[in-house]
């Protein structure tokens, strides 16, 4: 424990007094202060904050991921390249301890950087009294249970091709289960879609004094800023949509509403956990039931919020750390850092290149490599990429307190000791 | 009660390359034994294996043939790292840290209690001459001065087995007969010593023994006093007159 506490010091000392810290922290809250005049937002306070926590903390967000993944890559190759390493491995200290201490020293200095930035948010909002909101989606079958049906319902079809029916099961299966989750539901005028949430009924009842609100998001036949009108009706709440130009709505239900009748055409659903829209508009509307059809429960304050955020964010910052060191321990200083940054591009684009690029471009055998070599990155940065509070804290989502546990237990503990291990591993290797 | 502190039983190493193919057999079926409370030198030109040697000892690097102990167990053992205290040829410090920073942090890596480290390091500090300039970074030292931190650090964790490699590498006369002087005292309070030097007349004015590698072979080992009035004429008759090369045919 005090080699490890040594370990974790001396990279402590050497980031303050390298002014890495400082530096960090005076670029943070520089921007955290330029951002609010650099970008004004909608003129609403709403939009305005949408923004501020979308540039300005993610901003910072991403500067801490660069600049600990560059110190972390360095961390341990810059001393073996000085020969400072052996000192310390000739001493009663384990390989774990060199490379753990360091993680944590620089996970340390990514909390420390990142509480000024959060604790900005955090007073620059928290007087308007905003409160997050539990976000649950309709229950449906998963997309791949729903591939798993159109698949077979392929294969039976006498009219598909034989090309399909030769291509591999899995390739097709994954097609599918992509359109499964893009797929549109249409509202045509004057009727009404419904969507299940298993448990509303008997919520609304133990929380008689809790209204809670409903974001859909339109895509109309032919432009998404149409006029929308309509009701969505919920186990005695009743809202209403008039007026709509944006793609994205949340419309607050009332009880009130349903005991003065409502004004919609939906019927009420006082019993069931049915919540339903009823289209009154001109316009068909089209709306994709796993993705924008939210049921939005009133949570706690703002900061608490922030702070569920703050703790993801910094156990992503530790694994990056963990990777940083990883790769410092069994490359050089250069190569870990171009092969860490690499990692972290592929890493953010892969979402983006499985969604667009299609199966179809796999014909050619480098691009299946690429595309193989992009999802295989993709599905191991899942943990980082997949946690990100920046986007639910922007559209004032809870960052669910087992989320943020999950985060800290995956991310900051069992993955970085998983390559503390590795690092130490190879820091044996690398003596030979 | 076995008297050895280092011992290697035909200690080999092969550096291999990528492929695993061996590329140079730096240390060949090595011999070697020193006792507790000795001063034992380790000679030779370079490229002998006198590095290797000092790596496989303090376990940075593993032999491919043969067995290294220390104190009775594998280098790599805590048990026997915790009385070991190595002077590597440069002194490799943390150029941000101070003196005192430095001997804490060693302390600490070597598990003293706070108030013991305190205490050791203050002494040493004043030992090597450095107790004026304690809070300055080790940064901007000189290289002697650099290197009396480095020799206190080898210090710092009551060693019992000192490794010296090169430790008057670089210094000047005064400092150089400082060094001497000071390990001179070490081993007369009964703690062994094992280092390496090019300059042989330092060699035989501290060693009890030495050993002289030639292409990763012993080709000598023995008291001081029996190898003869001069070590230097001594080391050129094993290993090479050094008149290689042709220096008039170059000049002419």
């Amino acid at each position: 424990m005090n080699s490890l506490w040594r370990i974790f010091w001396l990279e402590l000392t050497s980031l303050v007094r390298s002014w890495t810290v400082l530096m960090l922290l005076a670029a943070s809250l520089a921007w955290m202060f330029a951002m609010p005049r650099l970008v004004t937002g909608d003129g609403t306070a709403e939009g305005f904050r949408e923004l501020f926590v979308s540039y300005g903390l993610g901003g910072v967000f991403t500067l801490l991921v660069i600049a600990i993944l560059a110190s972390a890559t360095g961390s341990i190759a810059s001393e073996r390249e000085a020969k400072r390493l052996q000192l310390t491995e000739v001493r009663p200290v384990s390989a774990f301890a060199i490379a753990w201490g360091r993680m944590l020293a620089l996970a340390a200095v990514a909390a420390f950087v990142l509480a000024f930035p959060c604790a900005v948010l955090v007073c620059s909002q928290e007087y308007r009294g905003i409160k997050c909101s539990h976000v649950f989606r309709p229950q449906l079958e998963s997309p791949e249970e729903e591939a798993a049906k159109m698949y077979d319902a392929f294969m039976a079809d006498p009219d598909t091709s034989p090309a399909i029916k030769r291509a591999r099961k899995s390739t097709i299966l994954r097609i599918l289960a992509q359109r499964a989750k893009d797929h549109y539901q249409t509202v045509h005028t004057n009727s009404v879609a419904s969507w299940n949430f298993p448990g509303f009924a008997e919520w609304a009842k133990a929380n008689p004094s809790v209204e809670p609100s409903m974001r859909l998001r339109f895509a109309t036949d032919f432009s998404q800023h149409s006029d929308v009108r309509g009701s969505v009706s919920a186990s005695g709440f009743l809202g209403t949509v008039s007026n709509v130009t944006q793609t994205a709505v949340v419309i607050p239900m009332r009880r009130e509403a349903l005991a003065s009748g409502g004004t919609g055409a939906a019927t009420t659903n006082a019993a069931a956990d049915v919540v339903s829209f009823a289209n009154t508009g001109g316009n068909a509307v089209m709306l994709r039931p796993r993705q924008d059809v939210e049921l939005l429960i009133p949570a706690d304050a703002f900061a608490w919020n922030v702070l569920r955020s703050y703790v993801v964010m910094v156990a992503v910052l530790m694994l990056v750390a963990a990777v940083g060191v990883f790769l410092g321990a069994g490359l050089s200083r250069p190569v870990a850092l171009f092969v860490a940054f690499v990692l972290l591009i592929v890493s953010e684009m892969s979402p983006s290149v499985i969604d667009q690029y299609p199966d179809q471009l796999e014909s050619d055998t480098v691009d299946r490599i690429g595309l193989a070599m992009t999802r295989a990155v993709g599905r191991m940065s899942k943990p980082v990429s997949e946690l990100s509070p920046i986007s639910p804290l922007a559209d004032n989502d809870c960052v669910e307190a087992r989320d943020a546990a999950w985060a800290f237990a995956v991310d900051f503990c069992a993955l970085p000791v998983a390559f503390a291990l590795l690092s130490a591993f190879l820091l044996r290797r690398k003596q030979e | 009660m076995d008297d050895a502190v280092i011992r290697l039983e035909k200690a080999s190493k092969t550096f291999r390359d990528f492929w695993l193919r061996p590329t140079v057999e730096a240390v060949s079926e090595l011999d070697l034994e020193v006792r507790r409370g000795e001063v034992f030198g380790l000679l030779g030109p370079n490229g002998s294996g006198k590095s290797t040697t000092i790596k496989m000892i303090l376990g940075l690097l593993s032999p491919s043939a043969g067995k290294v102990s220390l104190f009775g167990l594998p280098p790599q053992a805590k048990a026997a790292r915790a009385r070991l205290g190595y002077l590597p040829e440069l002194s490799y410090l943390h150029p941000f840290l101070t003196p005192r920073e430095t001997l804490m942090y060693y302390a600490g890596l070597s598990n003293l209690p706070r108030a013991v480290a305190r205490e050791r390091t203050a002494q040493l500090l004043e030992m090597v001459k450095l107790d004026n300039v304690a809070t300055r970074p080790v940064g901007g030292f000189s290289k002697g001065m650099a290197r009396r931190v480095a020799l206190a650090s080898a210090l710092i964790g009551k060693p019992e087995l000192l490794v010296l490699d090169e430790p008057t590498s670089g210094l000047d006369p005064v400092s150089t007969k400082e060094v001497k002087t000071l390990v001179k005292a070490l081993a007369q309070k009964g703690m062994t010593i094992l280092t390496t030097s090019h300059l042989l007349a330092d060699s035989q004015d501290i060693c009890d023994r030495v050993m002289i590698l030639n292409h990763g072979k012993s080709v000598a080992e023995g008291k001081v006093s029996e190898l003869g009035e001069s070590l230097e004429e001594f080391f050129l008759a094993k290993v090479g007159s050094g008149d290689e090369f042709a220096l008039a045919d170059f000049l002419a």
